[in-house]
């Protein structure tokens, strides 16, 4: 226990001594999801609409009163559709709409009037909700909730704004965690390596077990005190994220998972002899487990094989665990499958990753 | 400068970059990037776990129902269960969308009352429950719009005529395929260049730099050119594999495409070797260059989310990126197909160009040529 302990404070003596990486540790669980957070949503914001008017102009701007901030930035008059047409094309407008001449009769006489819509959809997604909009201001300009026989009540479980910023900076979070943690512990032993002091630790009269799980132990302390600084100061201190699970079982899900990303670490080490070669593996296995976990787009919706592999992902049962404790606040029994995922794939890379790392001593 | 030297600096690159099997790195990662990501990623949401909770099981709840399970955007299960039960679903993440007919559908509808239908999606996902929600307002207002038939007044009201420019089909391929190539783009070169000092820096190799009459811009211009010279034929892959895999349209102009791809390569080669001439040490040089690559590179692409509706620093940010200009420039090369003749195009080559020429001397200025 005390040679654990004594490896442990070294490690982390050497963290410290490196100030450039403490910077870069504290600016990515910081400033990084600050960012991701309130910058980033894919939701459709701030759409920059350009109009075409050639009516007189009586509904027509009715119609356009309804496009308001948060959604629709104020419409752009423009004289003709070519103008119109050259700043869709330079992403300066993301969707136009044209009135016709005979738009104002047409709708006064009820003899369905056509407005015309050009999107620029190089963005789907965002193109796509822009239209649903469109259409809801429309419905609602002409009364037609109240004509029609159906009301339908949309609620939006959970989160009821929807806010785009709890999502993105709690998934960024999460990224950031398995990114860091691989590179660290990875890193903690390929520079002995590289600096030839390899050859001393082996040279110690310490179980290599010892070594390696103190190692790694200080790594995850760095991590933890992070991830805690993420989301005390970020989250929760300027976004003021809901969570509606139990805390505890995130703290545990996300000690446990990175005991996962650890194994990967030391998986990578064990195999590479150079610090650019962690690099190397590690960009190449954490990119498609980050990208491929759902946190960026449903696991079902993918191609079929690519949705098989996910499942051995351990991010994802980690990403979807934590969604489910901040915004779903799912039962802790109703939890087993995320935590058996993580336990299950993580042990499992722990230890090989272990076996592989001792043979090495 | 003298070519002797470089040559000499180059094929030296070059048999440190066969031996070091660093070009399995070079060659298969993009290839690898851009067919996991081009066929992982999807915007478009299809398949939703859809619950039906029909508590009416009339003529008319069936009818919405089927049109439902007729659509792809739905997975339906029908279900009569409490509404309780129904949410526990959601919350488990077992369903996406749970939409509740009411026991009294059919029968409003005849009475010509009111009928109110519930649907409630899973907010943990902001875009997908909007999407969804407006999905299933669509279907659900198709449904009542047809079953009226024509005399009603909801069929004179004014419709949308929309036109969806660029990518008619509203492919996700289309949409993700030319900012994916910028990102790969990005990031490969960036980190191959950037192991290329720094390595020399921990093995102190880089001392033979420090000792030899060879100049800093000779230095710097035989690290780069190998790079830069390997990484050229992924750019001809890439777009093959654009073209002939995800069948993307190709509107624009080849040449303006290899033109940027190659000064794009030129940049982000001289993102790597800045973050490995300010570092000391191999592994805050990568953590630095996947942070100044990898998040950008996604997120103030203009990929995944358009430029014009950031707001606040991120608007700012992503001009300060480089990326952002390709971004446009491939979506342009690939979707749009203005080429030369767009005034924007142009203007956005030459920041491109310009962004090189900054960075380099960046580079150029901070790389010392004695022991600090």
């Amino acid at each position: 226990m005390r040679i654990f302990i004594t490896v442990l404070k070294k490690e982390l003596l050497v963290f410290m001594r490196m100030p450039a990486l403490v910077f870069l540790v504290l600016y990515v669980f910081t400033i990084e999801i600050y960012i991701a957070g309130a910058g980033i949503s894919l939701e459709a914001r701030n759409i920059t609409v350009g109009v075409v008017d050639y009516s007189s102009r009586v509904n027509s701007s009715k119609i356009l009163n309804h496009l308001q901030e948060p959604n629709f930035k104020t419409p752009i008059y423009y004289t003709s559709q070519e103008k119109l047409y050259e700043d869709i094309k330079n992403k300066k407008i993301m969707i136009g709409i044209v009135f016709e001449s005979d738009f104002d009769q047409k709708t006064y006489k009820n003899i369905g009037a056509k407005l015309n819509l050009l999107l620029d959809s190089t963005a789907s997604a965002q193109a796509f909700l822009a239209q649903l909009y469109l259409q809801n201001i429309l419905l609602e300009f002409q009364n037609a909730y109240e004509l029609s026989p159906i009301v339908i009540d949309n609620h939006k479980l959970f989160s009821p704004n929807a806010k785009f910023t709890y999502f993105m900076s709690i998934t960024e979070l999460l990224a950031i965690i398995t990114l860091i943690t691989v590179l660290l512990s990875a890193s903690v032993f390929v520079n002995e390596k590289e600096n030839e002091t390899w050859n001393l630790m082996l040279l110690m009269p310490v179980d290599p077990k010892i070594i390696i799980l103190a190692k790694i132990f200080s790594q995850l302390i760095i991590i933890t005190i992070g991830t805690m600084i993420a989301i005390g100061l970020i989250i929760f201190g300027i976004f003021d994220a809901p969570f509606n699970g139990s805390f505890l079982m995130f703290i545990l899900l996300t000690f446990l998972y990175s005991f996962t990303s650890a194994g990967i670490g030391l998986f990578v080490a064990a195999v590479s002899s150079t610090i650019m070669e962690v690099a190397q593996l590690s960009i190449l296995i954490m990119l498609p487990l980050i990208f491929l976990s759902g946190a960026w787009t449903p696991v079902y919706a993918m191609h079929p094989i690519l949705e098989y592999l996910s499942y051995l992902s351990p991010l994802k049962y980690y990403i979807e665990g934590s969604q489910s404790l901040f915004f779903r606040g799912t039962d802790i029994i109703d939890l087993w499958k995320y935590f058996a995922g993580v336990i299950v794939l993580g042990g499992f890379i722990f230890w090989s990753g272990m076996k592989k790392m001792g043979k090495l001593f | 400068m003298r070519l002797s030297v470089i040559r000499a600096y180059f094929k030296k690159e070059i048999k440190e970059l066969y031996r070091e099997n660093l070009l399995w790195y070079l060659y298969g990662i993009p290839f690898l990037f851009i067919i996991l990501f081009g066929y992982g990623i999807r915007m478009e949401v299809v398949d939703s776990r859809t619950l039906i909770i029909d508590y009416d099981q009339s003529k008319s709840s069936y009818e919405l129902i089927s049109k439902f399970e007729h659509s792809k955007y739905y997975d339906v299960d029908v279900a009569t269960i409490p509404t309780k039960e129904g949410l526990d679903k959601i919350k488990r993440n077992e369903k996406d969308l749970m939409i509740i007919i009411d026991s009294n559908l059919q029968e409003n509808l005849l009475k010509g009352q009111k009928v109110h239908i519930g649907v409630f999606s899973d907010g943990a996902f902001p875009l997908r429950a909007k999407t969804l929600e407006g999905y299933a307002t669509g279907t659900i207002y198709d449904f009542f719009l047809s079953k009226m038939g024509s005399s009603t007044q909801l069929n004179k009201l004014i419709m949308i005529n929309n036109r969806n420019l660029f990518n008619q089909g509203m492919r996700d391929e289309e949409m993700i395929i030319p900012g994916l190539i910028a990102f790969i783009l990005l990031v490969v070169p960036a980190m191959m260049a950037t192991f290329l000092i720094v390595r020399e820096k921990e093995n102190g190799t880089i001392f033979n730099f420090y000792a030899s009459p060879i100049t800093k811009s000779e230095f710097l211009i035989s690290k780069l050119l190998p790079v830069l010279l390997l990484q050229t034929v992924n750019i001809f892959v890439l777009w093959f594999i654009a073209i002939y895999m995800f069948d993307l349209p190709f509107r624009g102009s080849f040449v303006l495409y290899v033109a940027t791809s190659f000064i794009y390569l030129i940049i982000s080669s001289s993102i790597g070797l800045l973050a490995s001439v300010v570092t000391s040490s191999q592994i805050v040089a990568i953590i630095f260059v996947a942070i100044a690559t990898v998040i950008p590179g996604f997120l103030y692409s203009g990929m995944i989310m358009p430029i014009s509706s950031m707001s606040g620093e991120a608007y700012v940010i992503a001009h300060l990126y480089p990326v952002m200009y390709l971004t446009h420039l491939m979506y342009d090369v690939f979707l749009v197909g203005d080429g030369f003749n767009g005034n924007q195009n142009i203007s956005y080559f030459f920041i491109l160009i310009l962004y090189s020429i900054i960075l380099f001397i960046l580079s150029y200025i901070t790389l010392g040529k004695k022991l600090k």
